[in-house]
Parts: C-alpha cells; sequence; structure tokens
C-alpha cells in the first residue's frame, strides 16, 4: 500500500512534468508560426511618402537626423522600457544591425521619463544604438502600439513600417522593400 | 469538520513554493520589476522604487512563516494580503482596459500579460491559503504523510506552472486567431 502511493506521487510528478513541457512547447510553437510581415497600421506617413525630417538628441550626446538624405537608410524602431517584447527584439535588432550595417542606421526611439529611459538604456545595454527621446516622432509617425517599426530608404522615403512583434515581422520590412510592396500581407494578398 | 493535517501542509508548502519563487525572480532582476511596476501606474515614481524592494522581501517572509508551524496562521494572513494586494494591481488595470501591460510576476511568468485568468489564479491560491486558519484533526504523521505533502506540494506547484504557461500563451493564440480570420 505504501509502496503504491509512493509509486503513484511519481507517476503523478512525471506526468505533470510533461504536461507542463508540452504547454511550453506549444507557447514556442505558437510565438514561431505568428503571422508572416508586420502588421501595418494605416496611419502617419504613407509607404513611398518622404517622411517629415528630425534632427534630434541622442542619450548619448550624439545629433541624429530621422528621414534626411543621406548614405545610408534608417530602421527607426520605437521601444518602451514598460513593453515586454521590445526587450526580446534588442538581440534580434542587434544583428540586423550588422548584417545591414553596409546602408542601414539602427535608431531607437522612446519617450517619458528620460531617468527611468536612462535605466533602460543602461541595463538592456543599449549603448551600440543612438537612442532618442522624442513624443513628437512618435506623433508624427502614428505610432500606437509597441514596438513600431519604420524603415527609410537612403532618400528619407517610408519604405516599409510596422507593428514589430517577432524577428520574421522585423525581416518582413526588408522584405517589403526589396519587392517594392507595401507590406508582405498586401503583397500574400495580391498573389 | 476538521482538516486532515497533510492537506494543510501540503496547501501551506505550495503556496511557500510559489512565493519563495515569486521572491526570487524579482529580486534577480530587480530593475527589471521595477519597470514592470512603472507599468502599472498606480504608484508615483518616487514610491516606485522602495516598493519594488519590499515587495519580494515580504513575498519571502510569508513563505518561511507558511512553512514554519507556529507561525503559519501569520503566513497565512500575510499571503492572503499580498495576493490580494497584488491582484487588486491587475484588476484596476483590467478595468482601465489595458491589457497589454506585462504581469512582471517574474520567472516563467514573465510572457504573460495582465488577464482575467490571472486574477482566478490568484483567487484559487488565496482559497489555499485559508487552509492555513482550518482547525485540523490532530493525527501523528506518518512518513507515508510526509511522502504525500512532498509529492502533493511538487505537483501542484508544477499545476500552478502549467497554468502560468497557459495564460501566456493565450494572447498569442488570440493573435494568431485574429490574422487568419
Amino acid at each position: 500500500m505504501a509502496v503504491a502511493i509512493a509509486a503513484l506521487w511519481v507517476v503523478d510528478i512525471a506526468l505533470a512534468i510533461a504536461v507542463f513541457a508540452l504547454a511550453r512547447q506549444i507557447g514556442v510553437l505558437y510565438e514561431r508560426v505568428a503571422p508572416m510581415g508586420a502588421l501595418m497600421l494605416d496611419e502617419g506617413p504613407k509607404v513611398g511618402e518622404r517622411a517629415p525630417s528630425f534632427k534630434l538628441d541622442a542619450l548619448d550626446g550624439s545629433t541624429v537626423g530621422i528621414g534626411q538624405p543621406s548614405q545610408h537608410g534608417e530602421l527607426v524602431f520605437f521601444v518602451s522600457p514598460t513593453c515586454p517584447v521590445c526587450k526580446k527584439l534588442i538581440p534580434v535588432l542587434r544583428s540586423i544591425a550588422h548584417a545591414e550595417r553596409d546602408w542601414l542606421r539602427v535608431i531607437l526611439a522612446s519617450d517619458g521619463d528620460e531617468a527611468r529611459q536612462r535605466a533602460f538604456y543602461e541595463k538592456a545595454g543599449l549603448a551600440d544604438f543612438p537612442y532618442v527621446l522624442s513624443t513628437e516622432l512618435g506623433m508624427t509617425f502614428k505610432v500606437a502600439k509597441l514596438p513600431y517599426a519604420v524603415l527609410l530608404d537612403e532618400s528619407g522615403t517610408v519604405r516599409a513600417k510596422g507593428l514589430i512583434n517577432s524577428r520574421e515581422q522585423l525581416e518582413s520590412l526588408f522584405t517589403a522593400k526589396e519587392l517594392g510592396v507595401e507590406s508582405i500581407q498586401q503583397y500574400l494578398q495580391k498573389a | 469538520m476538521p482538516l486532515d493535517p497533510v492537506i494543510q501542509h501540503v496547501a501551506c508548502a505550495l503556496l511557500a513554493i510559489v512565493f519563495a519563487s515569486a521572491a526570487w525572480h524579482k529580486l534577480r532582476d530587480l530593475l527589471a520589476f521595477e519597470l514592470a511596476l512603472d507599468a502599472y501606474a498606480l504608484l508615483p515614481s518616487p514610491l516606485v522604487r522602495p516598493f519594488a524592494w519590499t515587495l519580494p522581501l515580504l513575498e519571502s517572509l510569508a513563505a518561511v512563516t507558511l512553512v514554519l508551524t507556529p507561525t503559519r496562521t501569520a503566513g497565512g494572513v500575510l499571503a492572503i494580503a499580498l495576493l490580494a494586494l497584488v491582484t487588486g494591481a491587475v484588476v484596476v488595470n483590467l478595468l482601465r482596459g489595458r491589457t497589454d501591460v506585462g504581469c512582471g510576476c517574474g520567472g516563467i511568468e514573465d510572457e504573460q500579460t495582465l488577464s482575467w485568468a490571472l486574477v482566478a489564479r490568484n483567487a484559487l491560491l488565496a482559497l489555499g491559503g485559508l487552509a492555513a486558519f482550518a482547525p485540523t484533526s490532530p493525527r501523528a504523521l506518518t512518513w507515508l504523510d510526509h511522502v504525500s505533502v512532498a509529492g502533493g506540494a511538487l505537483a501542484l506547484f508544477l499545476v500552478v506552472a502549467l497554468a502560468n504557461q497557459l495564460i501566456a500563451n493565450q494572447p498569442r493564440l488570440a493573435r494568431l486567431r485574429v490574422r487568419t480570420a
């Protein structure tokens, strides 16, 4: 009897571990099969239009130009210290910044309390990126949900934009630019 | 009807593990917790930091007092009070319609966003906390009872972790459903 009960506990715990592991794997799957292509909110400067240009001070003291014709394109990535997905995408941004370094600069943008932003900036190790604080920038691009990205080409024209939740969605912005379509969703709908 | 002591031991041990793991995850990354707390938009900025330090300490205290039999009643009170406090914070934000705030609960729950499921989970945990006050039938525990307490607490903690994972999965599934519709 005692042995039987002890054995049942062992089986019980083993099953609980198995179900937990399955749920965890399903969670990973959900994340991986998230829809291709960033969800585009049809507001703010349209794809193909010139973006309004900005000259902003970054947290590290440098001056950052956004939307001005230059040697390189810009990926403006809107984040906030309070957005859980943003933190997860920082390594992805780092690898994209490296892979596209010939023509692209990655700029992080946010707004709000500077002390808290600085704490986040240091904690998350964001010193590699220019980090600008500007409410006006977010308003201009009509950023409603985070993380949000806007891809500008060398002439300061908006080439792609959207709400970003995964690496695939971030990459879809670049695919959209290469294919010359507004968004991958639009491309898939036409096909 | 008095409760069997094994039930009480299991309930208290379970809550102690839940609180200990919550406290551990917060203390390990206090800044992340501070930022999460700030996102709840309930406390004025100067109070966020002291509160972020205090909460995990109180959680650790609850874990310890729940395990030790003489302080169990006090542990139960503290546990239920803490659950009420954090659940209240979640409910206020849910009523404000802010469901995209990170839970900040730490650990596996890190990817959870606010939802009523969290409220239900905490309510169930608080129900377990009530067991700390229940009168128990006096009976000597055998070694098999100790096995049952350990097994029961561990199995239930895994169930809590499973619930957390499912709650974290929920918004991702919801996103998939919207896009394919």
